[in-house]
């Protein structure tokens, strides 16, 4: 059984590899390749899943292998509850956007071999447990994004993937001075690049100076962390590299960055900076409360303002990572599920929503909700498209968090979580909530009610391969916004190890 | 008395097989009757020649330090793990230019002769245990380069590069020599070993005047490596040489001056801590301002070869950090740099040589659809400009995390803050060209010809090692490890 995350990690570029060796003009051959390989691995995630011991906070299914020992640095794979539920989501979506990537053209075999690549580079960064190895994955996962964005995306392409690629790389180069300080505070010792090793607040009493003044250690490599994940979540103010990057994504692409890149994210503040800066953190805690409440009503606001409505999306994903970092700014037991909860949830139901952007565009080929010279862009789709609109309004309650769809359950736990500590943020972020769901309605109500649009006549509803990938997310909106407790009951320990952790501090 | 000169021998072979190379070089070259069909046996020779002065560096690897020739020269695993770098990057510049119609089809052999003599100085700067022979590699090196770079004799930019380089080169090999010349004042010496034992004693206004030698003495070196702010020829020389000539000083020379720079600094400034203070502080702003002006600089060029200039001048910032910190870790993290940053380097030149070959400039407009004209050349590339912007998987990346180690190491957090920043600079104009290569669609149909199956089996050789070393690099660092080993 422990060579089952080798699996999940290689299957992919054993898939890329099928990939790139199959010729060029085969192209469904090549989409049943990289079909066959992502239906394998999600599988194996599944299996995975049936096999996870829930009972216990420590790492499962652990390969160790020693890399270059002369730096002690391994080939250090493990996963806990929460990197289980990012496992599985993981598998999910790219097998999704395998089955929505069938209508791309330009390039396919290049296309699906850098999807691959991409979803293998996720797996890594999420089961590192050897610093080295999860930097090289998190840097190493910017290569196929940049060119998946660059080649495959809509006009302003270039722009975009360059400030994605440049964004993202600015927060990880502070994130590796942090890592060989680390390397270095723990004396060049066998765990220097173990994560785990790191993690109890060992470093409390260091100081560093820099430009002559000197510092906490704690606090400083705290900060330098937080950049490096902040501008993956993105927190405001760092998140102004999101819209551009999932307006020119082509729709798969912008499923994944919105469904598991921006997790990495959060899962780098809980695995990382808050376990092993902990003082750090509970004392940052409020900043950090503040940064995700202004992302939370900065998000929701610029949401509506948007004419674009995948730009509206994209800005929505920022209002709700805010609620992820409010949630993890509580640090109790309700706050914390409810982020993890929230990053598995939003997850499923933001995939859902470009999706289904990415349908709609496939057919009008623009995605202005009003068009730049005032016109509507849609209007009265309801009455043409049926199977598409009852989709659409399960996508979109659940994103707004409608009690019974699982962006309730998840919110609502972060909720409980922050109240006591950050009652007026809480007060606030409620509010956060109400513009969320006033954009996502109006924007609904724009394009889905009043007369039809004459342009829309022609549109045709949704096929069955776009109804078969659509499927598994419906079922896992509402199976999970009834009884979370699945997804609840496997993180329920490790999240109650962090929890017990960060009150010492 | 001459037995014992004879005995030292022994360990000078590389040195002689250069010697001899060049020599017979310079007599093939002219008792051949028709060069022009000649030349790439000419070539082939130089490069056998090569292989050989090569396979007695690895041998001489795992050998004890050694001073010979009366102290003049020092064989010591660390110059040997230079001279191996320098005889790679001359081997793969003269196969370059083979190809390269830079150099004029008359002029290769000429190529393949200067270059074995450039590196002969490069091999003496890196050994050289004393002033004399530290100035006589320097000069060696030198001269040969200015003849080099103005190889393109009837286009005017090649010509200026060569008076350029000639006229900054002469000025700072004089400020070097005067500087040397008071060193010799101030300690009574010009053995390495006996000026230092004079160090400690120093007080008052000898130790000015030696603080102040060095400074001097140092403008040398650091216009051979293109310091701030003695870069300024770099760029224009660059640009100006043909290609061969530019992939080779990006490497010969700069490796040399590496190392010359390494020697002194480990010999004279790690023992007196007045000494140690002042140097520490004077290479660490010189370092962030070297990378940072080449970083900076580099962003607005449009021709490839000025952009690899800049970016030669920021890494070389970069790489300088290895020597402030004065220890064993920093040397072997500047050699695998040093190693990594080869074969980065010839890969960028090669390339861009085959394209400015086809298009006549080396604008990054010749870049423009890569992806579509030639898509190994492209990938390859591409994996070269992340490589050097220091992305993992690449072996760049390994190369600025051993830098950035070392400086933390030292706690040295503020020069760490600066690197980080250059390094996220230098990413943007890798990126730009990256971009341009793969996301541009190509104007017109044009294939890229010529680039037959020899020149791919060669570009994909030498892009082995640079992935290799960034996912494998164990077995190279301690190989740099190893060769860290002095003598004082």
């Amino acid at each position: 059984m422990n060579g089952i995350l080798n699996w999940i990690l290689w299957l992919p570029i054993i898939g890329m590899v099928g990939v790139i060796l199959t010729p060029k003009a085969k192209e469904n051959v090549i989409r049943l390749v990289t079909l066959v390989t992502t239906s394998i691995t999600l599988l194996l995630s599944v299996l995975l899943y049936l096999k996870f011991d829930t009972s216990t906070p420590d790492m499962q299914f652990v390969v160790k292998v020693p890399w270059i020992a002369q730096f002690h640095i391994n080939y250090f794979l493990g996963i806990d509850g929460i990197t289980m539920l990012m496992t599985f989501l993981n598998a999910l979506l790219f097998f999704i956007c395998t089955l929505s990537s069938w209508t791309i053209h330009k390039n396919v075999k290049a296309y699906f071999a850098l999807l691959l690549m991409l979803q293998s580079t996720v797996f890594g960064v999420f089961f590192s447990l050897d610093f080295f190895l999860f930097y090289v994955y998190w840097e190493v996962m910017l290569l196929p994004m940049f060119f998946l964005i660059g080649i495959w995306g809509g006009e302003n392409r270039e722009y975009a993937a360059i400030k994605f690629f440049l964004y993202t790389f600015f927060g990880s180069i502070f994130m590796l001075v942090g890592i060989i300080a680390l390397y270095y505070a723990t004396g060049k010792g066998p765990d220097s690049f173990n994560i785990l090793a790191h993690q109890g607040g060992k470093f409390v009493n260091e100081t560093v100076s820099i430009f002559g003044h000197t510092f906490s250690f704690e606090h400083i490599f705290f900060w330098f962390m937080f950049l490096g994940f902040a501008i993956k979540v993105p927190v405001f103010p760092f998140h102004t590299w999101l819209p551009h990057a999932h307006v020119q994504a082509p729709t798969a692409v912008s499923v994944i960055l919105a469904g598991v890149l921006l997790k990495m994210g959060t899962y780098g503040f809980l695995r990382i900076a808050f376990p092993i800066f902990p003082k750090a953190a509970v004392d940052s805690s409020t900043i950090i409360a503040i940064l995700g409440l202004i992302s939370v009503i900065y998000g929701a606001f610029c949401a509506m303002a948007q004419d674009d409505v995948k730009k509206l999306v994209a800005y929505s994903s920022v209002s709700h990572m805010g609620f992820v970092m409010l949630g993890l700014s509580a640090m109790t037991t309700q706050g914390v599920n409810g982020a993890v909860l929230q990053m598995f949830n939003h997850g499923t139901s933001t995939a859902m929503m470009f999706l289904l952007i990415g349908i709609l565009y496939e057919r009008s080929h623009h995605r202005w909700i009003v068009k730049p010279d005032g016109s509507k862009g849609y209007g009265g789709l309801s009455t043409k498209l049926p199977k598409y609109t009852t989709v659409f309004i399960i996508g979109m309650f659940a994103s707004l968090g409608l009690p019974g769809l699982s962006g309730f359950i998840s919110e609502a736990l972060i909720f409980l979580g922050i109240y006591q500590k950050f009652t007026t943020i809480t007060v606030i972020a409620v509010v956060g909530l109400l513009i969320g769901a006033a954009y996502l309605l109006w924007m609904f109500k724009r394009m889905f009610f009043g007369e039809v649009n004459p342009e829309t006549e022609d549109y045709e509803d949704m096929n069955a391969r776009e109804v078969f990938y659509m499927l598994p997310l419906c079922i896992c909106v509402i199976v999970f916004g009834i009884f979370p407790s699945p997804l609840l009951n496997v993180m329920k320990a490790s999240v109650g190890h962090l929890v017990e952790l960060m009150a010492k501090f | 008395m001459i037995q014992q000169l004879f005995g030292y021998l022994g360990y000078y072979i590389p040195e002689i097989v250069c010697v001899v190379l060049m020599t017979s070089l310079l007599v093939a070259e002219s008792t051949v009757k028709d060069e022009h069909a000649n030349r790439g046996k000419i070539i082939g020779f130089a490069l056998a020649g090569l292989t050989i002065c090569l396979g007695f560096l690895f041998a001489n690897l795992g050998e004890e330090p050694k001073i010979i020739f009366h102290n003049a020269i020092t064989i010591d695993p660390f110059s040997t793990l230079i001279k191996i770098i320098m005889v790679m990057g001359t081997m793969g510049a003269i196969f370059l230019s083979y190809s390269s119609k830079d150099i004029y089809s008359n002029l290769k052999s000429e190529f393949a002769i200067m270059a074995v003599g450039v590196l002969i100085g490069g091999m003496l700067l890196a050994s050289s245990n004393n002033m004399l022979t530290l100035y006589l590699g320097i000069e060696t090196l030198s001269i040969l380069s200015y003849v080099m770079s103005s190889f393109k004799r009837d286009e005017s930019t090649s010509t200026e590069a060569g008076l350029k380089y000639a006229l900054y080169g002469g000025l700072s090999a004089g400020v070097a020599l005067f500087g040397m010349s008071h060193l010799y004042g101030a300690l009574g010496s010009i053995q390495f070993g006996e000026m230092i034992t004079k160090l400690p004693g120093l007080e008052g206004l000898n130790l000015a005047v030696v603080l102040i030698s060095f400074v001097l003495f140092f403008v040398g070196i650091g216009y051979k490596i293109s310091l701030f702010p003695f870069h300024m020829w770099t760029p224009d020389v660059y640009q100006g040489s043909p290609i061969p000539v530019t992939a080779f000083f990006a490497i010969v020379p700069k490796m040399a001056g590496l190392a010359a720079l390494i020697r002194i600094s480990m010999i004279f400034f790690s023992e007196v801590k007045i000494l140690t203070v002042s140097w520490v502080g004077l290479m660490l702003a010189i370092s962030a301002l070297t990378m940072t002006v080449g970083n900076v600089t580099a962003i607005g060029q449009t021709s490839v070869k000025r952009l690899l200039a800049f970016s030669s001048i920021g890494h070389v910032g970069l790489m300088i950090l290895g020597v402030v910190v004065l220890n064993d870790v920093g040397i072997r993290a500047i050699l695998f740099y040093g190693i990594a940053y080869m074969f980065m380097t010839l890969i960028a030149f090669y390339v861009t040589s085959h394209l400015s070959d086809m298009y006549g400039n080396d604008s990054s407009e010749v870049f423009k659809g890569l992806i579509y004209k030639h898509p190994l050349m492209a990938i390859i590339m591409a994996g070269v400009l992340f490589s050097l912007a220091g992305m993992p998987p690449f072996s760049g990346f390994v190369a600025k995390f051993n830098i950035f180690s070392v400086i933390i190491e030292k706690k040295m957090y503020g020069i760490a803050i600066v690197a980080a920043i250059n390094s996220v600079i230098a990413l943007y104009y890798y990126v730009k060209l990256a971009k341009t290569m793969i996301f541009s669609q190509a104007d017109g149909e044009v294939k890229v010809s010529g680039f037959t199956g020899g020149h791919q089996a060669v570009i994909v050789a030498m892009f082995i090692p640079v992935l290799l070393l960034g996912i494998f690099w164990e077995k190279v660092m301690i190989l740099s490890g190893n060769a860290t080993i002095f003598i004082k």
